[in-house]
C-alpha cells in the first residue's frame, strides 16, 4: 500500500450535496445509449425501431474494432433511434418492458475467475457487450482488446463536486467488486491499481485481493484516475494503461459471478437546483426526467449529465451518458449587480480561489451558470497551474496546440492529459478560458497522426 | 440603479448587428459590463466559474494605486510650498496637488481611452480593460512639471506601439506605461532624463537623490546625500516620500501598501518581488565590497539605500510584477526577479547617464522574458524525454 498526497487543487464547496443514503428512482419507462460520447469510434447498428431487445443482446458496433460491441441496457424493444447531422446516431432509446428479459452467460465462482486466462475475460467482456467500461490513457478512450495495458487504474475516490460518494454507492457489493478485480487483474501484466481516499475505512476497498491499493490524500483532482496515473504510473509514448470505473467493476463482478449483465448503478442528484439531493438506485443511461421529476427547484435551471466540472449540458428529454454517475442542476442567473467589479464580496455573493473578494469561509456555495466575466486574452497570473497537480506547463501546452505544433504537444507531455483533468483550470481561469476542450483539441490532433 | 440600466438597455439595438450604430458595439458593450456586471452564461463543462475575471484583476490594481495618488497630490503641495514659501495645511496642500495631477490624469485617460477604442472598433475586439490600469498607471510615472501635450504624446506612444501593434492586452512584450515613460525619456531628455528635481515652482532647481552621489567622484553617498540642505534626503525621509520626484513613485510606505494587497490578492507573484529584493541587496552589497576600487561613488550606495531611492520599490510593485510581461513560468520568475533587482543597481551605479535604472532595467527583462521561459519549457521537456527514455 502506497501513499500519495497531491498539494494543488481545490475542493469546490457547493451547495446541494446528496445526502449519504440511496433511495429508490423507481422503474424508469426509457433507457438509451448515446453513441457520440464514445469517443473515436464509428457506430454501426444491429438493430432497429420496433426491435424487441433482451439486457445484454448487443446493440451496435464499433466499425474499426468490430469485436466490441455495445450490450442493450434494458430489455424491451427499442423504440426510437435519433440521428443528427449527417445522420450520426445521437440516441437509441430502449422502451422497458414491466419483466425484463435477459442474456445468459456462463457463471464462475470466485476461485474460477481466478483461473480464467487473459483471453478467456477478454473473449467474455466483449461476447457480453460491455467491453466499452474499459477505457484506455492516454485519450481516455475504449480500449484495444489486442493491447495488454501496463497496469490498469480503478478510483474509489470521487473528488469533484456533487459526485457519487464510492463508499455509499458500493456498500454491500464487495464480492461482486473482488471479482471484477480478479477477472481485471488477467488482462494486465502489471497491477490493478485500486485508488481511495486517504481518509476512506470502508471494507470495500480495504484487503482486496490481486490489486494494489493506494491511498491518495488532497483536494480535487486528487479523485482524477488521470492525476492518479500521472503519480503511479506515469504515461509515456507508446505505453497504454487502462482505467475502468469503480461502479462498472461491479457490473464486471456481477458479469462473472451470475452470469448475467446487471445494469444497476447508483447515480447521485445533486446541486443547488435540486429540492433533496441525494443517492439514487437507478441504472445506466437512465432518462434525465426519472431522475429529477419532483426533485428540481422552481425557476429556470441547467440540467448535467455528469459532474458540473466536466458533465455535458442535458435536459429532461436527455440520458445520462455511460460513463457518468451524476446528475447536476444549477439554476441560471439573470443579475447584474451595478458596478460588480467593485463590490467587496462576501460568501454569499462570490466564490473565488484568490482573495480579491471577501469571499473567505464560503462552506457551501450555490453556484450558478454564469461565466462571472467575459472571455478574454489570457492573463498568466498562475490560476491554471496552481489547480493542476501534474508535472506539466499548461500555459505553455495550451499556447503549443493553438499553433497547432504537433512535434511540441508531445514535448510538453500532452500525451499524459486529458481535458477532465483541466477542468479546474477552466474554472479558476480568470480570462474565461476553456482550457479542457483545447487540451482535447490537441488529443484529436495526437490521435489522427497514430 | 434601474434608470441607468434602462438607457442601457433601450440604447441596445443601436448597437447590435444591423443597428446604426454597429461599429460601436464595443463601446457599449464596455459601459454595459462595466456599469453592470455581464450576465454571460458558460455553454459547456464547465458549467460553474470563479468569481474572479480580468475587470477585477484591472480595478483592483487601480485600487492598490489610489495611496500613491493621494499621496502624490500632498507632496506636490508639500514640496512647492516649501520652495515657494507659502504657507499651507495638509488640505491645501491636497488640493494644489490636486489641481496639478487632474489635467494629467484626464489626459491620460483621454487619450488612452482613444485609441483603445479605436482599435476595438477597427479591429472589432471588445474594449480591454487592461488600459483602465496603464492610463492610471502613466500620470504616476509622470513628473509634475510635465506639459500635457507630452502626456498625450506619450500615451499615444505607450498604447499603441507598447500595445496594441501586437494584438492588445495580453499579447504585448513591453509593459505599455513603462514604454509611454522611455518615450519621454528618451524623446524629451533635457527636461526628464532624472537627474534633475521637478518642481512646481519657477526658478529652483537641484539634483535627485539618485544624481546626488553620481556627480561626485571618490566619496561616499550617504555622507554625499546627507550634506545635501537643499532636500532632506536622509533614509527616513526618502522612505516616507517627502523628496521630489515623479508623482506616485515617492512614498515606499504607501506602495509596499500596494504590493502587499496585490500579493495577498494573489495578483502578484511574489516570486518575482523576493527575486528582486535578492537581486538588488546582493548586487549592491557587491558593489560596496568592489568600491574601494573604484572611484564611482555610486558603488558605495548601501542596500537599504537602493531600496528606497528612485523608482525601485515602484516599479517593482506595478510594472515588474504585471503578469503579461513578466516571466510565465514559476522559475522564470525568480530569475526575473533576480536579474531585475540585479540590473536596476549595476544601470544605477555603472552607467553614468542614466542614474535611474529601474525603467530601464523592467523593459530589459521584458525583453528577455520570453528567453528565460525558453530555457525553463526547455529544462522541463529535457527532463520528461529522459524519463520517456528510463523506463
Amino acid at each position: 500500500m502506497s501513499r500519495i498526497t497531491i498539494k494543488k487543487g481545490h475542493d469546490i464547496h457547493m451547495s446541494g450535496e446528496p445526502a449519504k443514503n440511496i433511495e429508490s428512482a423507481g422503474h424508469p419507462t426509457f433507457v438509451a445509449y448515446q453513441p457520440e460520447e464514445f469517443r473515436y469510434i464509428k457506430p454501426k447498428l444491429l438493430v432497429k425501431e420496433g426491435d424487441s431487445v433482451k439486457i445484454g443482446s448487443p446493440i451496435f458496433f464499433d466499425k474499426c474494432m468490430p469485436d466490441v460491441k455495445w450490450a442493450s441496457i434494458g430489455g424491451g424493444k427499442i423504440s426510437a433511434i435519433h440521428y443528427g447531422y449527417r445522420r450520426v446516431i445521437e440516441k437509441i432509446i430502449i422502451e422497458l418492458d414491466k419483466y425484463e428479459e435477459a442474456v445468459e452467460y456462463t457463471a464462475f465462482d470466485h476461485n474460477e475467475i481466478s483461473g480464467l486466462s487473459k483471453t478467456q475475460v477478454t473473449d467474455h467482456l466483449l461476447a457480453a457487450g460491455i467491453w466499452p467500461m474499459i477505457r484506455q490513457r492516454p485519450y481516455n478512450k475504449i480500449a484495444n482488446p489486442e493491447d495488454t495495458p501496463n497496469s490498469i487504474f480503478i478510483s474509489c475516490y470521487n473528488s469533484a463536486p456533487l459526485t457519487v460518494d464510492l463508499d455509499v454507492a458500493l456498500r454491500n457489493r464487495s464480492s461482486s467488486f473482488q471479482a471484477g478485480i480478479t477477472a481485471l487483474s488477467k488482462l494486465t501484466d502489471g497491477n490493478v491499481n485500486v485508488i481511495v481516499d486517504e481518509t476512506c475505512t470502508s471494507s470495500t476497498f480495504m484487503d482486496l485481493k490481486d490489486a494494489e491499493t493506494h491511498m491518495i490524500s488532497g483536494p480535487h483532482p486528487a479523485g482524477n484516475v488521470g492525476i492518479q496515473i500521472h503519480h503511479i504510473d506515469p504515461l509515456k509514448p507508446g505505453k497504454v494503461v487502462w482505467t475502468v470505473d469503480a461502479q462498472h467493476v461491479v457490473t464486471i463482478g456481477r458479469l462473472f459471478l451470475k452470469g448475467v449483465f446487471d445494469p444497476s448503478l447508483i447515480i447521485a442528484v445533486g446541486g443547488s437546483g435540486v429540492k433533496n439531493p441525494t443517492h439514487l438506485k437507478s441504472r445506466l443511461g437512465a432518462s434525465m426526467e426519472t431522475l429529477t421529476v419532483d426533485r428540481l427547484q422552481d425557476g429556470p435551471q441547467r440540467m448535467i449529465s455528469g459532474d458540473v466540472l466536466t458533465g455535458k449540458t442535458s435536459d429532461k428529454n436527455d440520458f445520462v451518458h455511460f460513463y457518468e454517475s451524476t446528475v447536476s442542476v444549477i439554476p441560471h442567473s439573470d443579475k447584474r449587480p451595478f458596478l460588480g467589479m467593485l463590490h467587496p464580496g462576501s460568501g454569499k455573493s462570490h466564490y473565488s480561489l484568490t482573495n480579491t473578494y471577501f469571499s473567505f469561509g464560503a462552506n457551501s456555495f450555490p453556484f450558478s451558470t454564469l461565466l462571472n466575466g467575459e472571455e478574454r486574452a489570457m492573463m498568466p497570473i498562475n490560476s491554471w497551474e496552481n489547480v493542476l497537480p501534474m508535472d506539466i506547463l499548461p500555459n505553455q501546452l495550451y499556447r503549443a496546440i493553438l499553433a497547432n505544433d504537433v512535434e511540441e504537444m508531445e514535448q510538453l507531455g500532452l500525451i499524459e492529459c486529458d481535458e477532465e483533468d483541466f477542468a479546474l483550470c477552466s474554472f479558476a481561469c480568470p480570462s474565461k478560458i476553456d482550457v479542457g476542450s483545447v487540451i482535447r483539441q490537441g488529443l484529436d490532433v495526437l490521435e489522427k497522426e497514430e | 440603479m434601474k434608470f441607468l440600466r434602462k438607457i442601457l438597455d433601450n440604447l441596445e439595438p443601436k448597437f447590435t448587428k444591423g443597428g446604426p450604430l454597429e461599429k460601436f458595439h464595443a463601446v457599449y458593450n464596455a459601459a454595459d459590463t462595466i456599469l453592470f456586471s455581464t450576465d454571460e452564461k458558460t455553454e459547456s463543462a464547465p458549467h460553474i466559474r470563479d468569481s474572479l475575471d480580468n475587470k477585477r484583476i484591472m480595478i483592483l490594481v487601480v485600487v492598490a494605486l489610489l495611496p500613491c495618488y493621494i499621496f502624490g497630490a500632498i507632496n506636490i503641495g508639500y514640496q512647492s510650498s516649501q520652495f515657494s514659501g507659502i504657507e499651507r495645511s495638509g488640505w491645501e496642500n491636497f488640493w494644489f496637488g490636486f489641481g496639478v495631477i487632474l489635467p494629467i490624469l484626464i489626459t491620460a485617460f483621454a487619450t488612452g481611452a482613444f485609441w483603445e477604442v479605436l482599435f476595438a472598433v477597427i479591429r472589432k475586439h471588445p474594449i480591454s480593460e487592461g488600459f483602465l490600469v496603464t492610463c492610471a498607471l502613466i500620470p504616476l510615472l509622470m513628473p509634475p512639471t510635465i506639459p500635457l501635450w507630452q502626456v498625450a504624446a506619450a500615451t499615444t506612444f505607450g498604447v499603441v506601439i507598447g500595445k496594441e501593434i501586437f494584438g492588445g492586452v495580453g499579447m504585448n512584450i513591453f509593459n505599455p506605461a513603462l514604454v509611454a515613460r522611455a518615450f519621454i525619456f528618451f524623446a524629451y531628455p533635457s527636461q526628464i532624463s532624472g537627474d534633475k528635481v521637478w518642481l512646481k515652482v519657477d526658478g529652483v532647481s537641484g539634483a535627485t537623490a539618485l544624481a546626488v552621489p553620481a556627480a561626485v567622484e571618490n566619496g561616499n553617498a550617504v555622507d554625499l546625500l546627507s550634506k545635501i540642505t537643499q532636500f532632506d534626503y536622509s533614509w527616513s525621509n526618502m522612505f516616507w516620500g517627502y523628496i521630489p520626484g515623479s508623482i506616485g513613485e515617492t512614498n515606499k510606505f504607501l506602495i509596499m501598501i500596494g504590493l502587499l494587497f496585490l500579493v495577498m490578492t494573489k495578483i502578484a507573484n511574489w516570486r518575482v518581488i523576493v527575486g528582486a529584493l535578492i537581486g538588488l541587496v546582493g548586487t549592491a552589497s557587491l558593489t560596496n565590497i568592489m568600491a574601494p576600487l573604484s572611484s564611482n561613488t555610486m558603488l558605495t550606495l548601501p542596500p537599504h539605500y537602493h531600496l528606497v531611492m528612485g523608482g525601485f520599490l515602484f516599479g517593482l510593485a506595478f510594472m515588474a510584477t504585471e503578469p503579461v510581461t513578466g516571466a510565465h513560468t514559476d522559475k522564470g520568475r525568480w530569475i526575473f526577479g533576480i536579474l531585475f533587482g540585479a540590473l536596476t543597481v549595476i544601470i544605477r551605479s555603472i552607467n553614468p547617464a542614466y542614474p535611474e535604472g529601474t525603467m530601464l532595467a523592467i523593459l530589459l527583462m521584458n525583453a528577455f522574458a520570453p528567453l528565460i521561459d525558453y530555457y525553463v519549457v526547455q529544462s522541463n521537456i529535457k527532463r520528461r524525454m529522459a524519463r520517456y527514455a528510463a523506463e
